[in-house]
């Protein structure tokens, strides 16, 4: 029932490079503790049982032999990492849509003295000066001037709206090769996993960088993720594969329509999803009512100067040409030209020139009609905002489990090196213990009779 | 389930905690600077709505009340113009009564008034010529300067001058020509005439002079009359417009501009708040086991 000599001394031995192990892996935790995306890891001491099956001479088994490193595991929660990616998808895509529509606020900038709004009111007043006093050339060029102000503000917004949406078209085209890049990295990473997985080495680092790609590619391009067992990750965006394995199909960008490999996809989440949102919803609605609000002024406008006589007594003729906000331009020569009159021959009737001057206050004045841009981009961005600060919250108190789960604790890796540094110091002590014992076989055992 | 706690997870939680409050203090602060409550529509729907409503009702009002101001201007003149136009008629009615008395007696006095009674009518032409702002008050809407010719035809037009005092409120504040001094075989010009040439040919024909005069005055005075509700209408309607006025503004105000003394309590309350945080911060964890193994 006697083990084998020298066997206690390989056990002990065992122990020193198990303990001195484990006290590696501790350091590698307090040395990246504050390593953005490293997850803590543990070393799993396992028994060495006897060897089952093998044929021994003995009545009773041997006990065990000693202790070995059979892992080093990694401690993430797969399930609450892959909620992380889909809270940070949907977060990004908010504050790219909170972005857009208040930089369109700013565009605006109602309720104020020198938005549209009140550039209207003055406009209104100013055919009000003309129909208390007709034959004014003075009042009716102010009129004129306050035409052109409109038209040059209408063309100004415009112009914003237009540069607006090229830049946001540029970050969306630089997304794009942002995950293309990651994409590519990731397939290198995978590759190097899969290799370090099927040889059984340990890869705890490599699935690190893996993780931070993947949310890279999860915050920007919206994408889902699907991790084999090997720990290689593939990834989709709009249910096209984008990397799988180690081979990766190239995202591409046309105008506004994104592609994988040439297939049309269209992300929600992401900062790709909500600059897609932006370039194919958002801009357009308010470039469109923008539109109207030019083409209900320039067709309100030529439509009563038309029902109208102007100073010579003429039949008034058109205000503006162009019906868009790009478009829309003052077309008449001078104040002369202003239809105040209601009837013809030239004279100082101002008729016309007063039912204008309350053109303000009717349901389908270009006024309302942009009351109700101001309206609609009012609650659309209130709603965004009220969103994006939920998601927010959510956001962050899931990243507040994930650090939890996965930071290191000082204070437990340090009592943990305490409690690997004993056991290394029994360890030393069991072997000292034993080589005294074999020393006094060795030594001191049958030496009766030797001088 | 029992949470570990990290550094990284305390140092996160502060940091959240401090951005809400440098957040909140930040809003404050460009609300104060700014003097508004709604720095962008988001902030209250319903208030931008609200506020562009009452900046066009102002606007509005204000335009309103150069109207009703310009209204009276021209009222006023009216008015006074068609007094001097009744006591011109009243001193030739006297010359008419002296003319009829005197019959045939006296030809030199009758021709001394028949002078007198031309030099009315030209008064009264120039009367009919006043003008407010370079217009003729009684042309209605020609562009010409005068609403009579040199003998008391008319050549102006009969369209009306409308002031807008009020939504959907539009006032005439013009009297044309025929309506005040007649026309044709009754205006008074003709009348006039018509007495300066009986008193030089043919006293006896002024028997019906007088009844004539006495309608062309009563002609002036309705007109008169009648222009002069017109006139306490728009004065009325200038004390509405300023009540107006003023309670548009406070409710714009309201809405829109912040009150500064609670603004600069919430201003420095929150500031107290995130000094008091980052304070905690520094707090956090000074100590850990490392400094208690040996």
């Amino acid at each position: 029932m006697m083990g084998s000599t020298f066997g206690s001394i390989t056990d002990a031995t065992q122990a020193l490079n198990a303990t001195r192990y484990a006290l590696d892996v501790v350091q590698q935790n307090i040395s990246n503790a504050d390593t953005p995306g490293y997850v803590r890891q543990r070393a799993d001491l396992a028994e060495v049982g006897p060897v089952a099956g093998a044929p021994t001479l003995y009545a009773t088994g041997r006990t065990g032999s000693g202790v070995t490193v059979s892992g080093v595991t990694r401690m993430n929660d797969p399930v609450l990492d892959a909620r992380q990616r889909t809270e940070h998808g949907r977060n990004e895509a908010l504050l790219s849509q909170t972005g857009t529509l208040g930089q369109l606020e700013n565009l605006f900038n109602e309720p104020s003295d020198s938005g549209l709004s009140e550039q209207l009111n003055t406009f209104w007043s100013s055919w009000g000066a003309v129909a208390n006093n007709p034959g004014s050339i003075a009042a009716r060029n102010v009129v004129l001037q306050q035409a052109t102000g409109l038209a040059t503000s209408l063309n100004q917004y415009n112009g914003v709206l237009t540069s607006l949406t090229q830049t946001t078209s540029a970050q969306l085209g630089q997304a794009v090769t942002d995950i293309n890049t990651a994409a590519a990295s990731l397939a290198t990473v995978n590759k190097s996993i899969a290799i370090a997985t099927a040889a059984g080495t340990p890869s705890n680092a490599l699935l690190d960088q893996r993780d931070q790609l993947l949310m890279k590619l999860t915050s920007v391009g919206g994408a889902t993720t699907v991790i084999q067992p090997n720990g290689t990750a593939d990834v989709l965006i709009g249910g096209q594969n984008v990397v799988t394995g180690t081979t990766t199909t190239l995202v591409g960008l046309t105008g506004n329509v994104m592609d994988v490999g040439g297939v049309a996809v269209a992300p929600v989440d992401g900062t790709a999803g909500g600059l897609l949102n932006s370039l194919t919803s958002v801009l357009p609605s308010y470039q469109a009512q923008l539109d109207a609000v030019a083409n209900t002024l320039a067709t309100t406008m030529n439509n009563a100067q038309a029902a109208g006589f102007d100073l010579n007594g003429n039949p008034g003729a058109p205000m503006f040409t162009g019906t868009t906000a790009a478009t829309i331009t003052m077309s008449l020569a001078g104040g002369a030209g202003l239809a105040a009159s209601g009837t013809p021959g030239g004279n100082l009737d101002a008729s016309n020139a007063l039912a204008i001057a309350s053109f303000g206050t009717q349901n389908n004045s270009p006024d309302a009609s942009y009351h109700a841009l101001i309206g609609n981009l009012a609650s659309q961005s209130g709603q965004v905002q009220q969103a994006a600060q939920t998601q927010a919250s959510v956001t962050d108190s899931v990243d507040a489990l994930v650090q939890s789960s996965d930071g290191v604790s000082l204070d437990e890796e340090t009592s943990n090196m305490l409690t690997y540094q004993r056991a290394y110091q029994a360890a030393a002590r069991v072997l000292t213990t034993v080589d005294s014992t074999l020393d006094q076989l060795i030594n001191h055992t049958g030496r009766v009779g030797i001088a | 389930m029992s949470l570990r706690v990290t550094e990284g997870s305390s140092v996160r939680a502060s940091l959240v905690g401090l951005q809400a409050n440098a957040g909140r203090l930040a809003d404050l602060q460009a609300q104060l600077s700014s003097g508004r409550q709604i720095t962008k529509p988001s902030d209250s729907p319903t208030g931008t709505a609200n506020a562009l409503r009452l900046r066009g009702e102002l606007s509005r009002i204000t335009q309103y009340q150069n109207n009703a101001t310009d209204a009276i201007g021209w009222l006023s003149t009216t008015d006074t113009v068609m007094s001097s136009i009744v006591t011109q008629l009243q001193t030739a009615r006297t010359l008419t009564v002296q003319g009829l008395n005197q019959g045939t007696a006296d030809a030199t006095s009758n021709n001394a008034i028949a002078s007198q009674i031309d030099q009315i009518t030209k008064s009264l032409i120039a009367l009919g010529n006043s003008s407010y702002v370079g217009r003729p008050i009684f042309g209605g809407t020609t562009s010409g300067q005068q609403a009579f010719d040199a003998v008391g035809n008319y050549i102006g037009d009969n369209g009306n001058v409308d002031r807008t005092i009020g939504p959907n409120t539009n006032v005439t504040i013009n009297a044309t020509g025929p309506s005040v001094f007649g026309s044709g075989a009754t205006s008074v010009f003709t009348i006039l005439s018509n007495i300066s040439n009986a008193l030089r040919t043919n006293p006896a024909a002024l028997n019906g002079s007088l009844a004539q005069i006495d309608t062309a005055m009563q002609q002036v005075s309705a007109s008169q009359a009648s222009l002069g509700a017109i006139y306490n209408r728009v004065t009325v309607a200038q004390n509405n417009l300023l009540t107006d006025q003023v309670d548009r503004k406070s409710q714009l105000s309201q809405i829109q501009d912040i009150d500064i003394a609670d603004m600069a309590i919430r201003v420095s309350s929150a500031d107290a708040t995130y000094q008091a945080a980052l304070a905690t911060t520094a707090k956090i964890r000074q100590t850990s086991l490392l400094d208690f193994v040996r």
